[in-house]
């Protein structure tokens, strides 16, 4: 406690939001310490690692890679596409689009990926195309659910950019596709680069999409060491490897992000309206990255829904999953800005919780369940030798494991909206309140909610829409008699019953896609803040 | 320090959790906690099956007994993780998982207590279930050979083992070795043949893969069907679901493939089997021993047999389901499940090397 007082003393916050952060913080990174305990202490299988090393490891790691690889490439091709395509041209359907593109974040990537192997498998409706597997595939599917990233940062970036700069090259002679290569692109490479690294972060933590498609990245070395070989240490260290791959993709994000930021103002749009030929090859573009995403997989699950006897406790689950979300949406949008407030009072004492807490995005959804057992397992007991029982059971008895769970692994993504609507106010406002004698309760009331009400609100349906499509810390973290959408969907699929796994898994998308919908149009709304 | 950090972060949650208007789950768990009051007998299953045959079996054991069900679903591995968690004051009873090595390791990690009961363990052959009553199987199901009745002939199957010679060469379909089904098979070859002719007969099949794993058992049987590859392994109550199936794709997947399980002379099916155990500090023992019994009952029997096609780990059971009779007349690998667990490391490893992906 005596952190806290040194920390008011130095940055002079209200207690409530230093708090706040601190507990997000530890919220955030608790498991992934009793992760890190784990690995180091941890005896593991006889000489597991050194055998791991010497055969599945190279192949993992290389798996991992070419993953990665492709997402990020196909993601950056598509999202940078687009998002210079939305910014700075005008075609029919431009504004539907602007804030439709972002959609396919709605689509859990282990969905598409089973939406996808069903129809190009040999005996399947696309069975003629080259089947949708391997390293490839998931790559394919992670960059086709998780572009938006990079288009919703590289749109932003290219508003920002002056559009004379690109004009004027091109009055000097250069092509269209020069004058973008050497003006336009350079200028969004920063904001590129944190869209990739969120991307990147998703599909390192990603399990579902990659054991089914045949291609085992590091996250599932991590479950085989624990499952087939019985050793969670062992588990652990292959996990602590991963979260180390994801510290270095956070640094990468935030330095990007902050160089996005600094790179301009938003400029009134001026765009090039396209000739007719031009807008057909744009429509298309744009309508593309939706049918893969999404139309194609969720109307094979239709197709699937319609020919199969419908699934069991879909309301029940339903009901679940919404309350669920929206309680950690909450949570997070809460915990989200009470991290803004204490990076916008500046320093790095505040930024330490706030990068922190981002670890927790990239860790695999079981790896964060582990790490949130064996911290509610020690503080049961320490409760119980104290207090003798009269707590009731953490895991069993109530959600709280799992919304601790669900905290530990989003809380990051409402950091960032949070950050950034608390960003766009100017602090010159904090000071004519401050001068005008208001105190911060109503500093905030009246000044930052009203502006900032949109971003938050952004921040926590993002947490939403993760917490309705996460589905291994579900699974073991939740209090008996309890499904969500999720389970049911995976516990049909995984005994193979993919026609009644549909029904959950198009309600899940039903729900989640209205939320990024919100979020989208939110996030392309006009950002600058008039202070007259 | 950190405990600090933690507890106020719980309590934090919990208050905001309440100030949310969060869902109320908090009813199932005064369920669990007034068993020990007397008010209502209740049974807590963690479970990793997920079948709906097993939500019939519940519904009935309720209306029979009057013992309420309390339930928590996950995979096996996660399960026994989050019973250790729980330490001393789990409310565990029955602990169901669908895969022997994990029943055993279970029992290894201290996390059963034998059953006493001659009688139940008397229901189950002696080589499902565990020597010193840690655990039973309630059903099994064999792991064969799937094969093309167009481009196989059935004369030439033997065992397991032939299926990793130079004749099969680019003709099998085989799941990921990250599947328990395959790792608990490799198992049962390192007892049957030693490890290194295991090492080498998984490095044979996977050299015969026609492609690269993907997908589960069904998967396999599609692609047999599809002409992508000639064998495979899988459960065969995969294949007696698309066989039963009222929809004429799955019959037509059905139609061209067909199950052969190895003969005695060639060692006889691999089974393995979903089991159940009483947990250590179970708070309801009386009512997890009547549920196990409930699951060996002549009612819950049919209903696995019946609804998920498993064979029924009691002999003797009546049922209409003609497939899994013929499956279940197979001549079976006679090895203790049990000895299973003790190998699947070891199978895990000669997968790791085998390049089985």
């Amino acid at each position: 406690m005596a952190v806290i007082s040194v920390w008011r003393r130095r940055v002079g916050l209200p207690p409530v939001s230093v708090i706040l952060a601190v507990t997000a913080a530890g919220v955030a990174t608790l498991p992934l310490l009793a992760v890190l305990v784990l690995a180091v202490t941890g005896s593991g299988a006889d000489g597991y690692l050194q055998h791991l090393a010497s055969t599945r490891l190279p192949g993992y790691a290389a798996n991992t890679v070419l993953v990665l690889v492709t997402a990020a490439a196909g993601a950056a091709l598509i999202g940078t596409g687009l998002g210079w395509l939305i910014a700075r041209t005008r075609f029919p359907g431009r504004s539907i689009f602007e804030w439709a593109l972002a959609l396919p974040l709605a689509m859990p990537a282990y969905i598409a990926a089973y939406g996808w192997l069903d129809l190009t498998l040999a005996a399947g409706p696309l069975g003629a195309l080259p089947t949708v597997r391997g390293w490839w595939g998931a790559g394919v599917i992670f960059a086709v659910t998780l572009y938006p990233y990079v288009y919703l940062l590289t749109r932003d970036a290219f508003l920002r950019q002056p559009p004379h700069l690109e004009e004027a090259a091109r009055a000097l002679g250069r092509s269209g596709a020069s004058a973008f290569l050497t003006i336009a692109l350079p200028a969004a490479r920063p904001a590129i680069a944190a869209g990739l690294a969120l991307v990147a972060m998703e599909a390192l933590a990603d399990y579902g999409a990659v054991i089914h498609l045949g291609a085992p990245t590091l996250t599932v070395g991590v479950l085989r060491a624990w499952s087939g070989a019985g050793s969670l240490a062992d588990a652990a260290r292959l996990a602590v490897m991963i979260v180390a791959i994801a510290l270095v993709l956070t640094t990468l994000e935030r330095a990007g992000r902050s160089r996005a930021r600094t790179a301009g103002q938003r400029s009134q749009p001026n765009r090039t309206a396209l000739g007719p030929g031009a807008a057909l090859l744009a429509i298309i573009a744009c309508l593309t990255p939706l049918l893969l995403a999404l139309v194609a997989p969720l109307a094979r699950l239709a197709w699937h829904a319609l020919h199969s006897e419908p699934a069991r406790n879909v309301w029940n689950s339903s009901l679940n999953s919404i309350s669920l979300a929206a309680v950690t949406a909450c949570l997070a949008a809460l915990f989200g800005l009470a991290s803004a407030y204490a990076l916008r009072s500046g320093g790095r004492f505040a930024a330490f919780p706030v990068r922190t807490a981002m670890l927790g995005y990239a860790a695999p959804g079981a790896v964060a369940a582990v790490g949130v057992l064996a911290v509610l397992g020690t503080l049961q007991s320490g409760l119980d030798r104290a207090a003798g029982g009269i707590f009731p059971v953490l895991l069993t008895g109530t959600v709280l494991a799992l919304v601790f769970a669900y905290l530990t692994r989003f809380a990051a993504a409402a950091i960032g909206p949070c950050e950034a609507a608390l960003g766009r106010i100017p602090p010159s406002l904090d000071e004519a309140s401050h001068l005008a004698g208001a105190g911060p309760v109503r500093r905030f009331v009246q000044i930052h909610w009203p502006l900032a009400s949109g971003g938050i609100l952004a921040a926590a349906l993002i947490v939403f829409v993760e917490v309705l499509k996460e589905l291994p810390a579900t699974m073991i973290l939740r209090p008996f008699n309890f499904d969500t959408l999720a389970v049911v969907a995976h516990n049909y699929a995984s005994d193979e019953r993919l026609g009644q796994s549909a029904l959950p898994a198009l309600v899940l998308v039903a729900l989640a896609l209205p939320a990024m919908a919100i979020v989208a149009r939110q996030a392309i709304a006009p950002k600058r803040i008039e202070v007259r | 320090m950190r405990l600090e950090i933690s507890f106020a972060a719980l309590a934090a949650s919990g208050a905001i959790l309440a100030a949310c208007g969060g869902s109320d789950t908090t009813g199932d768990s005064r369920a669990a906690n007034d068993a020990a009051a007397g008010e209502s007998r209740v049974v807590n299953i963690y479970s990793a099956r997920h079948y709906d045959s097993d939500r019939i079996i519940y519904q009935r054991f309720t209306e029979e007994t009057g013992i309420e069900i309390n339930l928590v679903e996950a995979n096996g591995d996660l399960l026994i993780e989050r019973v250790r968690a729980d330490g001393e004051r789990s409310p565990a009873d029955v602990i169901v998982t669908v895969d022997a090595a994990r029943l055993h390791r279970a029992e290894q990690a201290g996390l059963f207590q034998p059953i006493e009961d001659q009688d139940i363990l008397a229901l189950v052959p002696a080589e499902l279930r565990d020597p010193e009553g840690y655990w039973l199987g309630f059903t099994a199901r064999a792991r064969v050979i799937a094969y093309s009745t167009e481009r196989v002939d059935p004369a030439s199957l033997t065992g397991y083992e032939a299926l990793a010679s130079e004749e099969w060469d680019n003709r099998l379909c085989m799941r990921s070795s990250d599947n328990a089904y395959n790792q608990s098979l490799l198992a049962s070859r390192i007892i049957a043949n030693g490890e290194d002719a295991a090492e080498q007969w998984a490095n044979g099949i996977a050299a015969n893969l026609a492609v690269p794993p993907s997908g589960g058992d069904t998967d396999q049987i599609r692609a047999i069907a599809a002409g992508t590859c000639d064998a495979s392994f899988v459960n065969h109550y995969y294949y007696v679901r698309l066989a039963n199936s009222e929809t004429p794709e799955d019959q037509a997947v059905a139609n061209t493939v067909a199950l052969y399980a190895p003969a005695q002379e060639y060692g006889g099916a691999h089974v393995n089997v979903s089991g159940a155990g009483i947990a250590a500090g179970a708070p309801n023992p009386d009512e997890a021993r009547e549920f196990i019994r409930f699951l060996l009952s002549d009612e819950a029997q049919r209903v696995f047999a019946e609804v998920t096609n498993e064979i029924p780990a009691r002999s003797g059971v009546t049922y209409d389901n003609p497939r899994v009779e013929a499956v279940a007349a197979w001549a079976r690998d006679p090895v203790n499940l049990g000895e299973l667990g003790d190998h699947t490391e070891a199978a895990v490893r000669i997968f790791d090397r085998a390049e089985w992906p």
